[in-house]
Order: structure tokens, then sequence, then C-alpha cells
């Protein structure tokens, strides 16, 4: 690349083009694998759900099913043109893929600019002749250039899939608009804050926002879905108004976001953030004089951040819950699928399933805080705390007892908030102890997802990452496609969150927690003996 | 006890890479011992092994009396460590990170602290995110100086800091030898072992070439000549010891054999000289007789013959 950057001119993108080519080069891999998940995940959808609604009574009992409950309506997107196969696509697949395409421009825009920053490397590339505004440009060019691929691979992919072109195309527009403004979300975040880590926390709590408002708007059919870019994004009702006017407002203030991250830029010194670090302690507490103390406070902002995080996914739970109260009791057909029990009793069964979904996200949480001891490994910052009188259990440890104290905290904190609403809503104190329960009943399938990460830190450390969030993937996929498209017993069996008994509508018994108890315990201490026993990995 | 690591025959491969291969050394207690290589002979390979990081695939290693893999918590309480690439918490700042260090490592003195954050000049209060390669490798000396360490292990542990800072270095650094502790410095930074150092061990490729006091490897080298003659100088070729002869503008350069040097001189004064200056071989000419091309030129066998104190 070194020859290529001087050849540029000497304007503040000056160097782009070299850039753009080298961050091409970088991501041939990871672009690629992002834009084929998201496309894979439409694909399997389109197919799965072609075979399950093969007659006009299925798509209606689907309609009747589905349409009118809040929890779908909320983690999918607004009830368009559910009597059509392809409207059901796209209703149940757009915001998951949505989310991929976000995610992707986050982590390509901020891996570009903000992590190259941190590590010195734009310092090393723009004493180059390279322009000051060079490295944004190419990063939001080539996150641009991902979103129209995943757009035009959507597209083509779920035409070939059976589903009319044109809404294919219009849904995959969709997601590529949607991954467009979170280029440029997070064209504004790296300038705020000089350390990648916040970028993504940035970043990823404004999707946060950005969805519940969505859901909201959709739930209520009202205005406030228009606060949301999410919101734009599925106002195109791909396979049924195939509408691409909203698309134009993503676009816009994609373009806005993005010409303000370039304002931003000129206004703050490379290597910082708009938000400038205060002086810290000249001393440390006590708090912190332990590996223990030093993984709580390693750890603490993404614990606070998902624990908050998931407690507000209960709050959303919770208040949903009345909708779905009302839509049952209204609902004759529904009542007669589960044989007219107590309404009350299907609410609490309502919420218990969706607490499976939130069991995912703090299984993900786990897996990324056993990750973490990868990270200080590889970043070299292991081997000077192993190198006192630090035993490798004790370090390891620490970090694997914030992993799975933390993944319940936080489990507990949407049981608390959705137990809390649920209290206020039926006006008995109970429910929120039941809510607390059918919450923290998912912790021993938790921690069996981040006993799987730490045998993998353990046992193959240097695939440990790769191969613990593909694990979680298919954890999703599971949860996500195997009850609804039939797959075979076993392959629901192979989530430990599917074990979970599922309050009240199963029966509560201790077997499959203990049993789940000891697999989590289990794989832990072979992580822990295989750690012991291999070599430390630097760099 | 007199030696605070003995090594032999170690050997540690990654793969199809032989890192260590059958490297040997002894650090007396109480010495300063310079660990000298080129960057990738294994310098912090082995230093990782004797911290126990790294378990040897051969070899024996003790350190203070233990062994480094099996014993690695009692022996990390009466040593200090400072990395050659010093990686902190960005969000932790400097004085927490000195002080969890030296609590990890069984406690500092907060005198001693404090003095050497004066010494060294370091803002305590500052985000290790915001510190210079320079500052993070001050904080891992203040956590390392500031312990009561029998043993420091050290690994290029100035190569970010400034020549003031250097200095200031070099001045702990005779102070911990003062007071009887054991040094293992390595470096490629020549000067600071000379500055520094009681005995030094050279290798190269995983393996020990040469290893023993600056003084007794000093007699194995050669001396530098530049002289000016009144007569154009002619059959210093032919004389045994005489090495990359040339002629410049009325000067003759040569490097010759301490053994030569005798016949050398009084071959010289048959010319008339006028100007004579001799150098004494510096850490430079021992490292370019071990990793530079001329000791294949000259004939000097380059499987290097340990020379043992």
């Amino acid at each position: 690349m070194s020859t290529r950057l001087v050849s540029a001119g000497s304007t503040t993108v000056g160097g782009t083009a070299a850039l753009l080519r080298f961050a091409l080069r970088r991501d041939r891999i990871r672009l690629p694998v992002w834009i084929a998940a998201g496309t894979f995940m439409v694909v399997t959808q389109s197919v799965g759900s072609q075979a399950l609604y093969d007659s006009a009574d299925d798509l209606a009992a689907y309609q009747a099913s589905v349409g009118s409950n809040a929890a779908t309506i909320a983690l999918g997107g607004p009830p368009v043109g559910l009597d059509t196969v392809a409207g059901a696509v796209a209703f149940d697949i757009s915001a998951t893929v949505m989310l991929i395409a976000a995610l992707m421009a986050m982590f390509t825009v901020a891996r570009h600019t903000r992590a190259d920053e941190e590590a010195g490397r734009t310092e090393l590339i723009r004493s180059a002749r390279v322009g000051r505004h060079a490295p944004l440009l190419a990063a939001v060019l080539l996150s641009s250039a991902a979103c129209v691929a995943i757009a035009l691979t959507i597209g083509a992919a779920t035409t070939a899939s059976g589903l009319p072109a044109l809404g294919s195309f219009v849904l995959g527009a969709s997601v590529g608009a949607c991954g467009l403004v979170f280029t440029g979300v997070a064209a504004v975040a790296v300038q705020a804050t000089g350390h990648t880590r916040s970028v993504y926390g940035l970043v990823g709590g404004l999707f946060a926002v950005a969805f519940v408002l969505r859901a909201v708007g959709d739930i209520q059919r009202s205005w406030v879905v228009w606060t949301s870019p999410i919101g734009w994004a599925q106002a195109t009702h791909p396979f049924t108004d195939d509408s691409m006017l909203p698309l134009v407002l993503c676009v816009f203030v994609a373009a806005t976001l993005v010409a303000a991250g370039f304002l931003l830029l000129d206004r703050r010194d490379l290597g910082s953030g708009l938000l400038q670090p205060r002086p810290g302690r000249p001393a440390a507490p006590r708090t912190l004089l332990s590996p223990l103390g030093l993984a709580v406070r390693l750890h603490r902002g993404a614990l606070l951040a998902w624990t908050v995080g998931l407690g507000l996914l209960g709050l959303v739970y919770g208040a949903l819950a009345e909708s779905v109260e009302t839509l049952i009791g209204e609902n004759d057909q529904a009542l007669m699928i589960f044989g007219n029990p107590d309404v009350d009793q299907l609410v609490d069964a309502y919420l218990a399933t969706t607490f499976a979904v939130t069991a995912l996200l703090a299984s993900a949480y786990a897996v990324s805080a056993v990750l973490r001891v990868r990270a200080e490994e590889s970043g070299s910052r292991a081997e000077p705390v192993l190198a006192t009188a630090t035993s490798r259990a004790a370090w390891l440890g620490s970090h694997v007892a914030v992993a799975l104290l933390g993944s319940a905290l936080a489990m507990a904190a949407s049981g608390i908030t959705t137990g809390l609403v649920r209290a206020a809503q039926t006006g008995e104190a109970s429910a929120f102890g039941r809510m607390l329960a059918a919450a923290t009943a998912y912790v021993p399938a938790i921690w069996v997802v981040a006993g799987v990460a730490v045998v993998l830190v353990g046992l193959v450390p240097r695939q440990a990452q790769a191969l613990a969030w593909t694990a979680v993937g298919v954890l999703l996929l599971i949860t996500m496609f195997a009850e609804s498209f039939d797959w075979p017993q076993w392959v629901g069996d192979l989530s430990p969150i599917a074990w979970t008994p599922t309050r009240p509508l199963e029966e509560w018994t201790a077997g499959p927690l203990v049993g789940l108890l000891a697999a989590a315990a289990g794989l832990t201490a072979l992580g822990f003996a295989g750690f012991r026993r291999r070599d430390l990995i630097t760099g | 006890m007199t030696s605070a690591i003995s090594v032999s025959k170690l050997v540690k491969t990654f793969g199809a890479t032989r890192a260590l291969d059958g490297l040997d050394l002894e650090v007396a207690t109480g010495e300063v011992h310079g660990f000298l290589g080129p960057n990738g002979s294994g310098k912090s390979t082995t230093i990782r092994v004797l911290l126990g990081l790294l378990r040897a695939d051969s070899g024996v290693v003790r350190l203070l009396d233990g062994d480094p893999w099996r014993d690695a918590v009692a022996l990390h309480r009466r040593l200090a460590y400072v990395p050659g690439d010093v990686t902190l918490w960005p969000q932790i700042t400097g004085g927490e990170a000195i002080d969890l260090f030296g609590r990890l490592q069984g406690g500092l003195d907060p005198r001693r602290r404090a003095g050497l954050l004066e010494r060294f000049d370091l803002d305590p209060r500052k985000k290790a995110r915001t510190y210079s390669k320079g500052n993070r490798q001050k904080v891992a000396l203040v956590a390392a100086l500031a312990s009561d360490a029998e043993l420091l292990m050290l690994d290029e542990p100035t190569s970010g800091l400034d020549p003031l800072m250097e200095a200031v270095f070099q001045e702990c650094i005779r102070e911990v030898r003062a007071e009887g502790r054991t040094v293992l410095l390595s470096s490629h930074i020549l000067a600071e072992a000379e500055a520094l150092c009681d005995r030094v061990s050279i290798i190269r490729h995983g393996r020990t070439v040469q290893s023993g006091s600056l003084t007794e490897l000093r007699h194995l080298q050669r001396t530098s000549v530049v002289a000016r003659t009144e007569r154009p100088v002619s059959g210093l070729e032919s004389l045994p010891g005489v090495d990359d002869l040339r002629h410049d503008d009325g000067q003759v350069y040569f490097d010759v054999d301490a053994d030569g040097l005798d016949l050398v001189l009084r071959h010289l004064t048959s010319f008339g000289v006028r100007n004579l200056t001799s150098a004494p071989p510096t850490l430079e000419a021992l490292f370019l007789r071990h990793y530079g091309n001329e000791e294949v030129d000259n004939g000097v066998s380059s499987r290097g013959k340990p020379v043992r104190s």
C-alpha cells in the first residue's frame, strides 16, 4: 500500500482510493461473510415459509396467530401483507437482517477509522500523502458499498428462492438502507469517543432505542414508528406496497450523519474523541487490588450496558403483556387452540417464552465476557498479571465469575422489570415472583453456553472466538427456526435453552436444571484444566 | 544458592518454528546479567519460559531454586517483571496499574513508589490510553523497582525511554545491584549493557553463542586501527590477524586480532606514523561478529563456542 498512498493528491480526501482498495483487501473475507449471513437468513426463511404455508388455510392460521400478537409484532415489524407467503417472510425476517446490516456497517466503519486510530495505524497512514478526511471517507464508502451489495444479494437470492422479484429487491433495498443509516450513525460515533469499544456501545445502544421505538410504533400503529430509521426501512412493505419512498428518508439521514461526522472530525485532534478523558485516580482503590477486582473493573461497563439493556427489554415485554391479554381474550380461535385456559396463565406462558429470547442475548453476553480472556491474552495484558503471584486459575476464574454472575444478573434484571410491570398490571404481587423465577430459570442454560466458551478458550484458544460465536449463531438459528420449521427434535435439543422448562405451560422440574448446572460445571472445569496446561498465547 | 537462573539445553518450538534451540543461561545471584540478541533471537521466549507462561519442550530450567512452570505462583512472589511491550488497560490510570501490579506481586514500598514517580517524571493520574509507549514502560518499571523482589526480569525495558530517562533507569539498576538483588536485563541497546552488566549472554537463533564478562569477551576481539603515515603502508595484508584492510586518502584502516597487534604496530612504525587511532571493540563489534556476514568470510566458526566463566 505504501507506494499507492503517495500517488494521491493533496486535498483533504487525497489517498481515499488507495485506502479503499486496502480496506477492501483487509475485509475480503469479513464482508462477504456478513453479506452471506444476512442473505442466508432471508433465503432460509423464504424456503422454510414456502414449505410450511403451502395452503391458504395454513396462511390464514398464521395470520390469525401472528398478525395480532403484540410480541411478534414487537420483534418483527409492521403486520402487513401476512396473507401472502412473501409478506410473511418479510415480516418474520426483515428486523433480524436489518440488525445484521447495522452491525456490519458499525463494525466496518469503526474498524477502519477509530480502531486504526486507537492502534496508532492512522497516524502512520496520515503521515503519508493522505488527506485528513480520507480514512473516514474510505470507511464510509466501503460500508456503503457493502450495504448496496447486501441489498442486491438479498434481492437476487430471494428472487431465486421463488418469491416475486420486485418485492425481493425492495426487501434487499430496505435492509441496505438500514445499513446506510447506521453507517452514518457510526461515522458520528467514531468522532465522539476515543475508544472503539465505546463506539460499539454507543451505536448498539442507538440501534436498541430505534428498535424499541419502531416496536412501540408498530404495536400502537402510531406515528412513533416514524421516529425510528428501522421503521422507515420497514415502511417499504416489501411484496405488498413495494414503496421505495421511505428509503429516500434513510439515504438523506445517512448522508446528513456522514456530513456531520466529517464536521466533527475537523473539530478534534487525531487519536482523541470529542469527549476528553478526565484525569483519574493517582492510586488504586482497595477494590481494584485483586484479580477479581481487576476483572470487575474491566467488565463493569459492558455488564452495566447489558443489564440495563435486558432490563429495558423486560420492561417492553411486560408492557406488551396487556395487549397480549386483550388479544387473547378477544380471539376465540386462539383460545380454542390453547384449549380455553386461564388468560392470565396464557400471558405468563407468553412471557416465559419471550424470556428464551432474552436468555439467548444473555448467553451472547456471557460468551463475550468469557472471550475477554482471549482478548486480554492476545493483547499482552494477561502476561504481566500472570507474571505476578496470580495463579492461572485465579486469573481465568475472575473473568469466568464475572461472565457467570453477570449473565445471571442481566437475566434477573429482565425478570425484575417484567415482574414489576406485570404486578402493576394485574395488581397481584405474586406476578413479580413468577416472572423473576421464569427469567432466572434460564440461568443454568446460559451457563452451559458460557461453559462451552470456557472450554474453547482452554483447549483451542486460537479458534475460540470464531467457534464460540458460531455456537451462539447456531443457538440463534435453532431458537428462531427449529420449532416453526419442524426441524428434527435432536436439532432443537442441541440448544440448552430449549431444555429449560417453560413455566407455567410445562411442569417445573428440577431435573433439567440440575443436569444443565452439572454440564456447565463440567465444561468449565474442563476449560480450566486446559488453560492451566497450555502455553499463554501472546500476540 | 549461587545461581538465580540456571537454564541448560532449553528447547521450545512453536509448530515448525524452533524458537529456542538448546539455549543455556546462567545468572548468578546478585549480578546484573545482560541478555543480548537481535530481535527474534528468542530473548522474550526465554523470559516467558522462565516466568512459567510457556512450557519448555525439553531442557532444564531452574529459577530461584524452583521449577518455573510448577512453582510459578510461589516464585512470582519473589520476582518482578517488565515486559518488552507494556500494554495496559486503556481505562485504568498509571497509578492504579502500579498499585495493582505491586499488590499482585506481593506489595510495594509506597515511599519508593513516590520517589520513582518523581524520578521518572510520570503522571499517575492519566489513563493508560493516553500514555505513550515510554510512559507505559515507566509504569511497569516503577511497579517493578518499587517492589522488594529479589529478582528483576526486564525485557528491553528502555526501548521507549528518552536518553534522560535511560540515565535514570541506569541509576536505579545500580541501586538495585547495590542492594544485592539480581537483574536479568534483555537488550539490544549495547551501550546499556556495557554500562550496567557484570556479565552478558549473547544469543542467536535460540542458542547461546557466547557468555561471560565483558572483559572476557573483549579479549577475543580485535582492535580497529586508523593510521596516517609518511609513506604509503604496504605489506599489512600478509601479517597474521589483519582484516578489512583499506587505504583511503593517505590513511590506512584495518582491524587486527589482539594476538597480531604487536607485530602490526612494529610494521607500521617503519612507515613513519604521524597519527594513530585505535578503538577498543564495542559490543557492537561483538554483535557484528556474531550476526554480521564477516564471521563466515573470516573463517570464524559460525557455530560459536560458548565461553563459560
